[in-house]
């Protein structure tokens, strides 16, 4: 009401005051400081700025760390090995239950369809950057207890308690893996297709994730179907709720709906090239195209 | 400049300039107007709210409640007024920032500017590579080369280098705030015209000139449409006018509306500025270029 009230009187004041042109504007005071400028008058001028003699007026310091001969501080600390390599190790943005459900609630995120990372980054529920080596979503169980959607999502890692409370409400949880250009693909597919490009298969994890991905108890979509819903049951024992069955429901279609493992999005699959222009998509003939993106 | 004047004004509530009355001292100097001017104001007209006119164009757009539209009249190049028009306080009636036009004049006028001025260093000046004389015995100052900034004839030691580009962008939420608050102040000083289409009789000059002056427009009218394809006698009449100028809506800026005196909008053109400027209130933020197809937003 205020702000709508003081615009209004403000615009009223307007009618009183001569018109405005393009020769009565400025910036607000205190908006524009005026820069220095070394060499100018009293106070920029004499050393400019520069001090008394010396590398530092003519300007011929050494290099940044250097501490005059001394072991510099940056060399003085050893390297050890639990650091190596940590700027290329896989990083994955947190996704908490709580957010989940906000975006449920506020209609950002649909839970009728699977919730897939696209549907995510496309309600801006988070943000990935995939040349900053994330990986992916981080399903975090911040919120469990207040968390009551039934949903079929498909995340890169989570959290066993996460995991715990989204089958407590029936949903369906897999975790996936997602080579880093499948991941760009992924998260921003409209740029994509306008690329031209045939739909690349989706890369198998390397050494280090393939033992997270094919086990059951991370839901990893490598993992046998018999042990998921060994798993399933026995994470019901150990947080005492009962596992709902999925079977009787109606949207059990919906939360059936899985990737194959070198798929990247639902219902395309790798070869094919979308023309988003004509709305067509095209799908390759030639056998040993067939036979390269057919295989797994 | 505007601020000192507000604040004098809120003490002066309801005074107009005209008043020749000792009490306009508070004023600043550049708005005191001589006693022996001839008035030459421009005469009020009728408030558009309190009218019985029927209103012929509601927005399309929903007006959040606690808002309520801004009235309009609706103009018409041949004849009288037709009737009303409402229009969305969320463009038409923003609180008007006078730093946000400001910016985007600024912006307007430097992010298209290339600075082509180049001088030569020491190194371009021909010549200059030799020792005019040898440094010691002389007598004279030493020198290396006759080239240097030092010299006459030598080369700039810190002149302009280059094409320089100042070009930048200003965020796409300021410049459409920019717009909004152009059309808002534009619409509360009176100069801001809502006419239904660029119908006129003849395509003579001498009749949208006469036009002006009846209606009291000012010096400069700026009319805007929402194709460039208008009809064939305003494109005729406006062809050699400077003052009068037709534009269509997709080049509606910050600069163009104050520079003209007054600016009409025809009815579509209103259409177009409120579902575009409106946009960007709830829109989210972009994950690509918008040119490039989203589905269900923004």
């Amino acid at each position: 009401m205020s702000i709508s009230k003081s615009g209004a009187k403000s615009l009223d004041l307007l009618k009183k005051l001569p018109r405005i042109s393009l020769v009565n504007l400025g910036p607000n005071p205190g908006a524009k400081k005026n820069e220095k400028r070394r060499g100018r008058g009293q106070h920029g001028g004499n050393r400019s700025g520069r001090g008394h003699k010396g590398e530092r007026q003519r300007g011929n310091r050494p290099r940044l760390g250097f501490e005059g001969g001394q072991t510099p501080f940056y060399l003085v600390i050893p390297k050890y090995g639990y650091n190596e390599g940590h700027s290329r190790r896989p990083q994955y943005q947190p996704l908490t239950l709580n957010k989940l459900q906000y975006l449920i609630d506020l209609g950002r995120v649909d839970p009728s369809q699977p919730i897939d990372l696209t549907q995510l980054v496309n309600s801006r529920g988070v943000t990935i950057q995939p040349l900053k080596r994330d990986y992916g979503v981080h399903l975090v169980a911040e919120g469990a207890e207040n968390f009551s959607a039934k949903v079929n999502i498909e995340v890169q890692m989570a959290s066993e308690l996460a995991i715990a409370a989204i089958e407590k409400n029936g949903g369906v949880i897999t975790t996936s893996f997602y080579d880093p250009r499948s991941l760009c693909i992924l998260c921003k597919p409209v740029p994509f297709f306008t690329r031209g490009q045939p739909i690349p298969k989706r890369m198998l994890p390397g050494e280090d994730l393939l033992p997270y991905y094919t086990d059951a108890k991370n839901r990893g979509y490598m993992a046998e179907l018999a042990k998921i819903q060994e798993a399933r049951m026995e994470l019901a024992r150990t947080y005492g709720y009962i596992l709902p069955d999925i079977t009787k429901e109606e949207l059990f279609e919906m939360l059936s709906m899985r990737k194959g493992p070198r798929q990247i999005f639902f219902g395309l699959s790798p070869g094919w090239v979308v023309n988003m222009a004509e709305k067509k998509i095209l799908k390759p003939t030639d056998e040993r195209l067939i036979s390269y993106y057919n295989s797994s | 400049m505007f601020r000192r004047s507000l604040s004098v004004c809120c003490r002066q509530i309801g005074k107009t300039f005209l008043s020749t009355l000792p009490e306009d001292v508070g004023l600043p100097s550049n708005l005191k107007l001589p006693p022996n001017l001839i008035s030459t104001a421009k005469r009020e007209r009728p408030s558009p709210v309190g009218s019985g006119l029927p209103v012929l164009r509601k927005c399309e757009i929903e007006i959040p409640p606690q808002l309520s539209a801004k009235q309009a009249w609706l103009e018409s190049l041949k004849d009288d007024t037709l009737g009303l028009v409402e229009l969305h306080p969320d463009v038409f009636a923003v609180p008007p920032r006078l730093d946000i036009l400001h910016e985007v004049i600024v912006w307007q006028r430097n992010f298209k500017r290339i600075s082509h001025a180049k001088v030569k260093t020491r190194a371009e000046v021909r010549g200059g590579g030799r020792k005019p004389w040898q440094q010691k015995g002389s007598g004279r100052a030493r020198h290396g080369s006759i080239r240097s900034p030092l010299w006459r004839g030598g080369g700039i030691a810190h002149g302009p280098r280059g094409p320089t580009s100042y070009y930048y962008m200003l965020p796409m939420k300021v410049r459409v705030l920019g717009l909004k608050v152009a059309l808002s102040t534009k619409l509360a000083q009176d100069y801001l015209h809502i006419i239904d289409s660029l119908e006129i009789p003849t395509p003579e000059p001498q009749y949208l000139l006469d036009l002006a002056k009846q209606r009291q427009w000012g010096e400069s009218v700026l009319i805007v449409d929402v194709h460039e394809d208008m009809p064939e006698n305003i494109l005729k009449a406006t062809a050699n006018l400077k003052t009068i100028n037709l534009m269509p809506v997709i080049g509606l800026n910050v600069y163009s509306m104050l520079k003209h005196e007054t600016v009409l909008l025809t009815v579509d053109a209103v259409n177009f500025l409120e579902k575009k400027l409106l946009w960007h209130d709830h829109r989210y933020s972009p994950l690509y270029p918008f040119r490039l197809p989203y589905n269900d937003f923004p």
